[in-house]
């Protein structure tokens, strides 16, 4: 199965108000999770500028924007995208 | 031809074994308007704190006296008057080299005590144009060695305390009167032989090495090596920040032109930018992330030297310049922003003025400066600290 694509934002405001603690999910995933997703690290996805979205810090998980992400909202995305 | 050369001073130093403050010490300063470089290494009598108390004092005049021009009888005999007499041996003592470079014209360099220079071109030593021994009436028993000599673009200066050419004394046959000026002289020749372009930092560092591992890694004495290198400089960009109108970016990404080596993308957008008009990607490796690292990790991208964050990234950079912080305890991105300016001569930051609205932002937990300010506080740190060019141009 085609691995999942998950982006996290490094831009300077992403990374201050929590990008920083996203980078080594990878190995933090719960057990069932681990393997199903590519994480890669971006320079700014430009996102922290657009005032329809909730905040920082943003990653996207194949192409859906995560807003305002934590490790637990992204696991919840995974679990929904694996089940679909 | 002398005017767009650069010259690169610098040192590198050993502190005797067992003592807490090096009883060598440097100074230098460089008068840009008169296009003069001047150095000046002084040798404590003795060694520790009380050595360096007289090779500081011994630096700080001699300097003086030569950006005043003062007459070299005069200044030696000045310092030699003004040295605190040594109770243990009763007379005061400071050896000294004194460096004065004119690009262009005629470089003079005044010694007493000191081993004698180097001037290398290339691999092959340069005598000088002419040299003579003067002797103050005051202090009969101390010569004093005057030279002048040209200094050719490619020239080397190497200049070093005792501490370099005795090293080893004792240590065997091969070295009954110690390393000597010859065998400093034979291994700088072998390593320019082996990398023409060494730098002076670099040929210092190995010369005091060297010298180090002779005295079977144990400082008999303090080990100071100076090296001035005369040569084309080298120049790097930072880029950082989009271009306040964006019409301008693809001028602004131009300037990303002077090769893989010497470039460098901070800032997110400023990436962005730059991937949109070459169409290559920006690469973050993030397995090397270390835990608690404060600083965005680093990116490639083809044809600069690294991509990076931007404003955190810079501000820290600018705080580890001001504070002289070593290189090695900053995270990655610090790290290697610092070391590729140290190894180049001429810095230019091409920096774009847009403002970040979502930086304003006040729940970010650390106060972010603008970006025009940090880059003005690093090149005054570079220029002052370091004596580095530096060119800031806005966008």
């Amino acid at each position: 199965m085609k691995k999942l694509q998950l982006e996290i934002c490094c831009g300077t405001t992403c990374y201050m108000l929590g990008a920083n603690r996203l980078l080594n999910i990878e190995n933090e995933m719960p057990s069932e999770l681990r393997g199903k997703c590519e994480v890669k690290a971006l320079p700014c996805m430009g996102l922290c500028n657009d005032k329809e979205l909730a905040g920082a810090p943003y990653v996207k998980l194949n192409g859906i924007v995560i807003e305002n992400a934590t490790a637990e909202k992204i696991y919840d995305k995974i679990r929904e995208l694996l089940e679909a | 031809m002398y005017s767009q050369l650069f010259v690169e001073m610098e040192h590198f130093q050993f502190t005797k074994t067992g003592q807490a403050a090096c009883g060598d010490d440097i100074q230098m300063k460089v008068l840009k308007g008169e296009n003069r470089y001047l150095a000046v290494l002084s040798d404590g009598l003795g060694s520790g704190v009380k050595a360096h108390v007289l090779a500081n004092m011994t630096t700080t005049m001699a300097l003086r006296y030569l950006q005043s021009n003062m007459d070299t009888l005069q200044s030696v005999e000045t310092i030699m008057d003004s040295l605190p007499v040594c109770e243990v041996r009763k007379i005061s003592y400071a050896t000294f080299s004194m460096v004065d470079l004119r690009l262009g014209g005629i470089t003079r360099i005044v010694e007493m005590g000191n081993p004698q220079y180097i001037q290398l071109r290339g691999n092959k030593e340069i005598q000088p144009l002419k040299h003579e021994t003067i002797v103050s009436s005051r202090w009969p028993e101390r010569q004093v060695e005057c030279y002048e000599l040209k200094m050719e673009p490619g020239d080397r200066l190497i200049v070093c305390s005792d501490g370099v050419t005795q090293s080893g004394l004792g240590e065997g046959p091969q070295y009954r009167f110690g390393w000597r000026r010859s065998g400093e002289m034979e291994y700088a020749q072998e390593r320019i032989k082996g990398n023409p372009d060494i730098s002076s930092y670099a040929l210092a560092r190995s010369i005091a090495y060297k010298a180090y591992g002779i005295s079977k890694n144990t400082c008999k004495d303090d080990i100071t090596c100076m090296v001035i290198y005369m040569r084309k400089p080298r120049v790097m960009r930072l880029l950082t920040g989009p271009p306040y109108h964006k019409d301008h970016d693809a001028i602004f990404a131009g300037h990303a032109d002077l090769g893989e080596e010497h470039t460098i993308i901070c800032g997110g957008t400023t990436a962005n930018i730059l991937e949109r008009i070459t169409g290559k990607s920006v690469e973050i490796d993030i397995s090397k992330l270390r835990p608690g690292d404060k600083l965005p990790p680093v990116g490639r991208l083809p044809g600069v030297a690294m991509a990076t964050e931007g404003i955190l990234t810079l501000t820290r950079v600018c705080q580890a310049l001001e504070n002289s912080e070593p290189v090695e305890t900053l995270p990655a991105a610090g790290r290697k922003i610092i070391e590729m300016m140290l190894q180049h001569d001429k810095i230019e930051f091409i920096v774009g003025t847009k403002v970040n609205e979502a930086h304003q932002d006040p729940s970010l937990p650390q106060d972010l400066e603008l970006r025009r300010g940090v880059i003005r506080r690093i090149s005054a740190a570079l220029n002052q600290k370091f004596r580095k060019e530096t060119e800031i141009t806005f966008f």
